[in-house]
């Protein structure tokens, strides 16, 4: 036995040796060492040994970012036998960064891991790269390295040592790209939220520093939460729309910082895509849609000389909805991911589960906007045909009132469509129906049929009640009548009618029937028409005017400007060769910007500045409004102007990043970063710029001068009333009756008129032919 | 630049040019009247004699109004006509009638060229297949020899694409499909996009005219992933 052990050590020691002359430094790992970050060396026994002394060094006590650094990790001691100098491997671990090699004798196993290499095997120092990360955490380096004796030939382990050594680089401290988006909006909205009660109160204080007791603030805000006062409702509107165009600014802003450079990861791809839906549907149903109802409220009963709405408390109703749908839409985001379809939600998208779970909640949110929308279409529209004052007309109505009208016939017939097709996708993704889901033979092209339907009169009764803001401020500021009362209205009208047959040119590479794509086409350039006529027609009314310069005559100007900019842009649109290079690129975004910002945001601009001092009773800071219009109109056009050259160049909509050309492929051109640099610098200054509008809002309910009855001079019914007006606004008793500086035309029928009567066979006639 | 065919070019300028125009008389027209007719410092005139309470006195001319509701409707007919041909070349129909001819035999060739008014035309065409999912494209050349048509993986900033390699002169007709959701093709050098819709066929001309090299970006959102859903083009 004992004879057998030591024969058997004989033939072992000489295949040794014979291994040692062959291969003389094969005895650590070989091949390199990985996944030992946490267990240590355990191959080489279970403890680390003292005896062996792993160091690393090259590296800085803190790191700058993105800077490369040589790091030098080695090791001295450990078991020595004769022959055999001990030498050995290694594994080093980075918490951040990169790691390269710099020679053959080492290797990656990732980003983060190195060892040696079969070549660097049985070295006592090696040389690596590690390039600091940008984030500025602290990074940790672990290495482990071997000590072995080489006693057992390649791979073999006994008595072989093995030593840790742990490193911390402190960064510069920043996590800024790792910041959670939505608790940055979040804490946004949630100050913004305090700062604006903080304010209201602060004012309500002001105005009447006795109402500040618990016993008067009860009635007061309950007054405020029960009102069906179409003035009260109008300015929860107002709050509402100006809270939440501040809030879709915020998250286009967090955009335009994702876009400023190609390739940035300030917010991950799924907090943009959430971004740019949520800013859709913010900024078109819970900030522009409420401004509009809001003015509505406010200044439709005024001009027409009624006392309050025809159905107050379904006003109220139509108001409570809104906050509460936004809270809906909203509550996708605080229930783990918000909707992420674009304010489109194209289908099938939309009803697939890749989708975030907020979908549904979006969905059910737009469904409550869709009744508020058509209760307030059903008031407004009986409100107008019931309610004007004695001597007014349909033709008599200021072209504001006009404006509504036409917007809320349009909503009303048009929103069914968006509602149908909401519960459609609610019920696809709630209880499973399939009206979306292709392999059991639903329809795509379906949803974008509902949608558009409804989506281009939408956008359309967005910018008509601009159209009657401008007409209004026009016409006063110039000191004129408006020119062509008539067409305005037959203009408005013709817009309203043609909205419903042109929706097909958002369409025209969605796969739909070329045929219908054709008609489109037609239809679509027909817009220009109306819309041209309205432009020429404010133009035409300045003529032998005189213009007096106040704040809300800058923003007409300044939307004359930018909606002929718009209207021109989207020219481009309906010629279908050209369409099929600009669809769903910037150019896109530029004309819509222009048009919803430049056309409805700067009109109801004007409208702030034209009715706030009838609606408060105190005058604007004019200084402050010229300062907000300059900021804010240059600020807007260095934003959305290079947007059209970046649609032409070929960048598009709803991308987390865009691709600069390089020598493989083409796609942007280089000037095409500095470009976003440009308009994202700009999205700031203008956000920045409009606040000057809130300063200005809330110094005039301060401490503005008192506002007279009608400071500009105008005619319709609400310069009458006292700014701000009693409630009820009119006495129902004693309405206002119009007169009219025309009465010979007020009174003849119109040639259409004329010609029906002319048709009548009348009573008296037909009864005598009876006999 | 990328991305401008002389198709689009032709219409862009006539388009241009008729915006200037267009632009011209509405700002020239508005700088001069918002100059020409402001108040004197101070002065807050009443030319109509607007008074509250009172209708105010009409202020039109038919000519005028009937004058600018003809004028932008001949400049949009104008604009319709030159946007019609164009329409043809975008989404020509196969067959002797069309731009691009019929599907080519075995031994043929596209030929294709731009013809004076920027249009490509070729002897026939070769079909190919686009399909997409969430997130990627996929290409089939359908048997196409080697040299007409081949697919492969290119390195589009650290990620692998599919490369489709085309051949300069031929064209080629995609019939797409997609797996899951809509997506869209959109080939900025060749100018164009359209959708790609489960559960139905679309189609698209890729005129492979000259050298290049380009990105294929997915131009409908599509979810998660979406712009990175990327592929490389090739001619050569």
């Amino acid at each position: 036995m004992g004879g057998s052990a030591v024969s058997r050590r004989l033939a072992l020691i000489s295949l040794m040796a014979i291994a040692m002359i062959v291969v003389p430094a094969v005895t650590s790992l070989p091949s390199g060492i990985s996944g030992v970050k946490d267990t240590g060396c355990n191959c080489h026994g279970t403890e680390a040994d003292p005896s062996v002394t792993a160091s690393i060094s090259g590296l800085p006590s803190s790191y700058n970012a993105s800077e490369t650094y040589n790091v030098t990790v080695s090791f001295t001691g450990g078991p020595a036998i004769d022959g055999n100098a001990n030498l050995g491997g290694f594994n080093l671990w980075v918490s951040e960064g990169t790691l390269a090699t710099l020679d053959s004798s080492t290797q990656l196993w990732g980003p983060n891991e190195a060892s040696h290499t079969t070549e660097g095997n049985d070295q006592r120092s090696w040389t690596l790269e590690w390039t600091a990360p940008v984030s500025g955490k602290d990074v940790d380096f672990i290495l482990h390295t071997n000590s072995v004796n080489g006693n057992e030939g390649d791979g073999g382990s006994s008595g072989d040592m093995w030593a840790k050594a742990q490193v911390e680089v402190t960064g510069f401290g920043g996590e800024l790209p790792e910041a959670d988006p939505f608790k940055v909006l979040a804490t946004l909205i949630v100050v913004s939220s305090v700062l604006l009660s903080i304010v209201v109160l602060y004012v309500f204080y002001r105005n009447n520093p006795e109402g500040f007791e618990w016993e008067r603030f009860a009635p007061w805000i309950t007054e405020w939460l029960t009102s069906t006062d179409h003035k009260k409702i109008g300015t929860l509107y107002f709050v509402q729309g100006l809270f939440f165009l501040g809030v879709g600014g915020i998250m286009a802003l967090m955009i335009r910082v994702q876009l400023a450079t190609p390739g940035a990861e300030f917010i991950s791809q799924g907090y943009y895509n959430q971004f740019f839906t949520l800013h859709g549907t913010t900024m078109i149903f819970l900030a522009a849609m409420p401004l509009i109802a809001g003015f509505a409220n406010w200044i439709v009963p005024l001009q027409i000389g009624a006392p309050d709405l025809a159905f107050p408390r379904l006003n109220a109703l139509s108001f409570w909805l809104q906050p509460v749908a936004a809270l809906l839409i909203f509550t996708g985001v605080f229930s783990g991911g918000g909707a992420d379809t674009g304010w489109t939600g194209y289908a099938p998208y939309v009803v697939t589960e890749n989708t975030h779970a907020g979908v549904s909640m979006w969905a059910a949110g737009q469904i409550m906007l869709v009744a508020s929308s058509t209760l307030t279409g059903i008031n407004f529209l009986t409100t107008m045909a019931v309610m004007r004052a004695p001597g007014m007309g349909w033709f008599q109505m200021p072209l504001f009132t006009w404006s509504i009208l036409v917007a809320n016939l349009m909503l009303f017939l048009s929103i069914p469509a968006f509602g149908v097709g909401l519960i459609q996708v609610f019920l696809d993704r709630t209880i499973g129906t399939a009206f979306y889901d292709v392999a059991a033979g639903g329809d795509p092209l379906l949803w974008s049929h509902l949608f558009w339907y409804f989506g281009h009169p939408e956008v359309y009764v967005v910018i008509v009640p601009a159209f009657g803001v401008i007409s209004e401020v026009i016409a006063t500021s110039a000191r004129r009548s408006i020119f062509g009362y008539k067409s305005m209205v037959y203009a408005m009208a013709g817009i309203g009618l043609v909205s419903f047959i042109v929706y097909g040119h958002h369409m025209f590479t969605s796969g739909m029937s070329p045929t219908l794509r054709f008609v489109t086409m037609l239809t679509t350039m027909l817009v220009a028409v109306p819309t041209g006529i309205k432009i020429f027609n404010w133009l035409k009314t300045m003529h032998g005017g005189s213009l007096v310069y106040r704040t809300h005559t800058l923003w007409t100007l300044g939307f004359l400007v930018t909606f002929t900019l718009g209207g021109i842009s989207g020219m481009f649109f309906p010629s279908m060769a050209l369409d099929v290079h600009l669809h769903e690129t910037y150019f896109v975004v530029a004309h819509f910007h222009y048009v919803l910002v430049g056309g409805t945001v700067f009109g109801f601009f004007a409208a702030i500045y034209y009715w706030y001092p009838k609606m408060t009773g105190r005058m604007l800071d004019e200084r402050l409004g010229v300062l907000h219009f300059l900021t804010a109109f240059i600020s807007y056009n260095a934003l959305f102007w290079p947007m059209h050259r970046l649609g032409v160049v070929g960048m598009i909509r709803r991308t987390h990043t865009y691709y600069i050309t390089t020598d493989d492929f083409q796609a942007l051109p280089e000037w095409a970063a500095d470009w976003n640099m440009l308009i994202s610098v700009s999205a700031f200054l203008f956000f920045a710029s409009n606040l000057l509008l809130v300063v200005n809002m809330i110094k005039s309910l301060i401490r503005g001068e008192k506002a007279p009855a009608d400071p500009w001079g105008g005619w319709s019914f609400e310069w009458m009333t006292s700014s701000p007006p009693p409630t009820p606004s009119f006495d129902p008793h004693n309405l206002p009756e119009l007169k009219d500086a025309n009465e010979h035309v007020a009174n003849e029928p119109s040639r259409l008129g004329q010609m029906f009567r002319r048709l009548m066979v009348d009573d008296d006639a037909s009864e005598g032919g009876s006999h | 630049m990328a991305g401008v065919t002389p198709l689009f070019d032709a219409i862009w300028n006539d388009y241009l040019m008729w915006s200037v125009f267009v632009g011209a008389i509405s700002f020239g027209w508005l700088y001069h009247h918002s100059y020409f007719y402001r108040a004197k410092e101070g002065e807050v005139p009443n030319i109509d004699g607007l008074e509250v309470g009172v209708f105010p006195k009409e202020y039109d001319n038919l000519k005028l109004e009937v004058t600018w509701t003809l004028l932008p409707f001949i400049l949009i007919v104008w604009l319709t006509y030159i946007s019609w041909a164009p329409l043809d070349a975008v989404w020509s129909q196969t067959g002797p009638d069309g731009y691009h001819g019929s599907e080519c035999q075995e031994g043929e060739s596209s030929n294709n060229y731009f013809d004076s008014d920027g249009y490509v035309r070729s002897e026939c065409y070769w079909e190919i297949d686009i399909v997409g999912q969430q997130w990627f494209w996929e290409f089939d050349c359908n048997g196409l020899s080697e040299d007409l048509c081949s697919t492969d993986y290119a390195t589009v900033e650290g990620e692998l694409k599919p490369l489709l390699t085309l051949k300069e002169g031929e064209t080629y007709l995609a019939v797409m499909n997609s797996i899951d959701v809509t997506h869209a093709v959109k080939n900025p050098d060749f100018g164009i996009m359209e959708d790609v819709v489960p559960g139905q066929e679309t189609y698209l001309w890729m005129p492979a005219v000259e050298e290049t090299s380009f990105l294929m970006l997915c131009a409908e959102y599509c979810g998660d992933n979406h712009a990175y859903m990327t592929a490389q083009i090739t001619v050569e």
